[in-house]
């Protein structure tokens, strides 16, 4: 494009001269950076290039008898059992994701003060975000995999659990974060009336972070469903275990009828949480105001 | 201050806002919510009294990392870094194309729209390690089949985050693109990319950080990768072995998360 500048600077003494492309080597540089690690990971992993050729003809196949399972009439033996089956399980997942919102919830709430610099004090701040640096930094597989399915059992408990220990170190990190967002001046009233420090946090910090904690964990809600059916693959079960066994049997029918309950649910429990969300972080509709007042 | 009376009547302490009853409703739908999800799990703690001995030796087994087995690890590492790279990839190039799609700033057919975010937010609704099983069953066990899994994982997340930042994005170089007379496809390119590149490169990374852990799940379900070492040590029982990887894995991923955010910072 630079090439194009139909005046010479001679004729055109008076006028600034047009400023020179700015260098694009940084960028092709990185581009090239990039380029070279396609390249070597490509070489080194070990995929079998060949089955991706087979793979839309297949997937058509399955996808067909997948779409068959579904469209068969869902009162008829044994779809209507097969549909009772995942949504049941499906259900179970949510409870799991639920509780494990909870457990998180509740533990992370106390310790988002402990892990706020403006208003714990500086050992215990320190202390408190390793604790949580560790939670986050172990996946919720290894938790469950380590800790509870040995002292609980197979079982939707242990998944549950180790859900809500993984839940703490998110939740109490994003907590800790608001609190120390929340403007001064009502701790500052609050205290000049007299509030001890646990009035303070109750009066002044709460109020002011509630909406967000209350975003944050339905937004972890929404992330615990998906963890819950990874977990229900090693058997903390959930949905995730009834979609292992019937992809293991290769039985394409059930495997489209669990799908589809998997996407359906969980595309309401998002809509239904994301508008929770929006309400509690925006307040009371517009429209909704006159009533209340 | 003297005419008591009269200030008193002026200052009254304000009546105390009425609780909602909205409150109080959706107080007791999560405490019933609860309630229903902890009896349907069936939630009691008394095994972690009663049943530690029982838990207690594969714990132990787990403090005591086996790392001789690690040197044999390496290569499952290389391999699961690798598919994070590419699937990172793939997915953040096909993820912009959408997210650009799914924004009513780029795309004015409204029947393009709707189709795009429909589409998005069910791929978004089935977990990763769905996408693990499908792939699985389509191509077999291995690296290919890890691959297209995080791949459509990756899309997901990543047309969510950059669809919602090229909703935000300003106006004025849209309106200047609309004046020189570009087309839809010059405006998204001279327009609205450059002003989104930031972010969406940081979202880029960000996706790379959770594909190193989600690559791990998926290899358990047949990915290839480390996931396929932990769960084949997981079923020997090779508790030892297992603790070796995982211990790795989250050097690993911190080492990972470092590097990559200080790339972000330097980003945005």
């Amino acid at each position: 494009m630079s090439a194009s500048i139909p005046s010479s600077p001679a004729t055109r003494r008076g006028a600034a001269p047009r400023p020179s492309a700015p260098s694009r080597l940084r960028y092709t540089l990185t581009q090239l950076g990039v380029l070279a690690l396609v390249i070597v990971c490509l070489v080194l992993v070990d995929a079998n290039w060949a089955r991706l050729l087979e793979a839309p003809a297949l997937s058509l196949n399955y996808g067909g008898l997948m779409v068959q399972g579904v469209v068969q009439n869902p009162f008829s033996e044994p779809y209507s059992q097969y549909w009772m089956d995942a949504i049941l399980l499906m259900l179970e997942s949510l409870q799991i994701a639920w509780i494990g919102t909870v457990i998180g919830a509740l533990f992370s709430f106390p310790i988002g003060f402990l892990a706020a610099s403006n208003v714990s004090p500086r050992g215990v701040v320190i202390a408190t975000r390793q604790i949580l640096n560790i939670i986050r930094a172990v996946p919720e597989l290894v938790l469950a995999i380590a800790i509870m399915l040995p002292i609980f059992g197979l079982g939707p408990l242990a998944g549950a659990l180790a859900i809500g220990v993984g839940s703490i170190g998110t939740l109490g990190k994003l907590t800790s974060e608001a609190i120390e967002a929340v403007p001064t001046g009502p701790g500052e009233a609050t205290r000049s009336s007299g509030a001890r420090t646990l009035q303070t946090l109750r009066w002044a910090v709460t109020p002011q972070i509630l909406p967000e904690v209350i975003a944050f964990w339905l937004y972890r809600f929404e992330i615990n469903i998906r963890a819950s059916a990874i977990l229900g693959i090693l058997g903390a079960g959930g949905v995730g275990s009834l979609l292992a066994q019937v992809f293991e049997r290769r039985d394409w029918e059930r495997i489209g009828i669990t799908l589809t309950v998997i996407i359906v649910v969980t595309v309401i429990v998002d809509q239904i949480s994301g508008a929770v969300r929006h309400r509690v972080i925006s307040g009371v509709p517009v429209t909704g105001a006159k009533a209340i007042v | 201050m003297t005419t008591t009376s009269a200030a008193r009547a002026t200052a009254a302490r304000p009546a105390r806002p009425r609780p909602r009853p909205g409150t109080y409703i959706a107080i007791l739908a999560v405490l019933a919510i609860t309630v229903w999800a902890g009896l349907g799990i069936e939630f009691d703690l008394t095994p972690l009294w009663t049943d530690l001995g029982r838990g207690w030796f594969i714990i132990q087994e787990f403090l005591a990392p086996n790392w001789s087995y690690i040197e044999r690890t390496i290569g499952p590492f290389i391999e699961t870094l690798s598919i994070a790279v590419l699937a990172t990839l793939a997915g953040c190039v096909i993820g912009l194309g959408m997210s650009l799609l799914a924004s009513r700033v780029t795309t004015s057919n409204p029947v393009l729209y709707r189709a795009a975010k429909l589409f998005l937010s069910v791929v978004r609704s089935l977990p990763d390690v769905g996408y693990g099983l499908l792939f699985f069953a389509l191509v077999g066990a291995g690296s290919l089949a890890g691959i297209l899994a995080l791949i459509m994982f990756n899309i997901g997340i990543i047309a969510k985050l950059t669809s919602e930042t090229i909703d935000a994005v300003d106006r004025g170089p849209l309106e200047a693109a609309d004046a020189a007379g570009a087309s839809s496809l010059q405006r998204a390119r001279f327009a609205v990319v450059p002003m989104i590149l930031p972010n969406y490169l940081s979202y880029c990374l960000y996706v790379f950080e959770l594909n190193i852990r989600a690559s791990v799940v998926i290899g358990i379900v047949g990915g290839g990768g480390i996931g396929s070492s932990i769960s084949v040590e997981f079923a020997r029982f090779n508790y030892a072995n297992v603790s070796a990887i995982v211990v790795l894995l989250i050097v690993v991923v911190f080492l990972i998360d470092l590097l990559s955010q200080s790339l972000r910072r330097r980003l945005t």
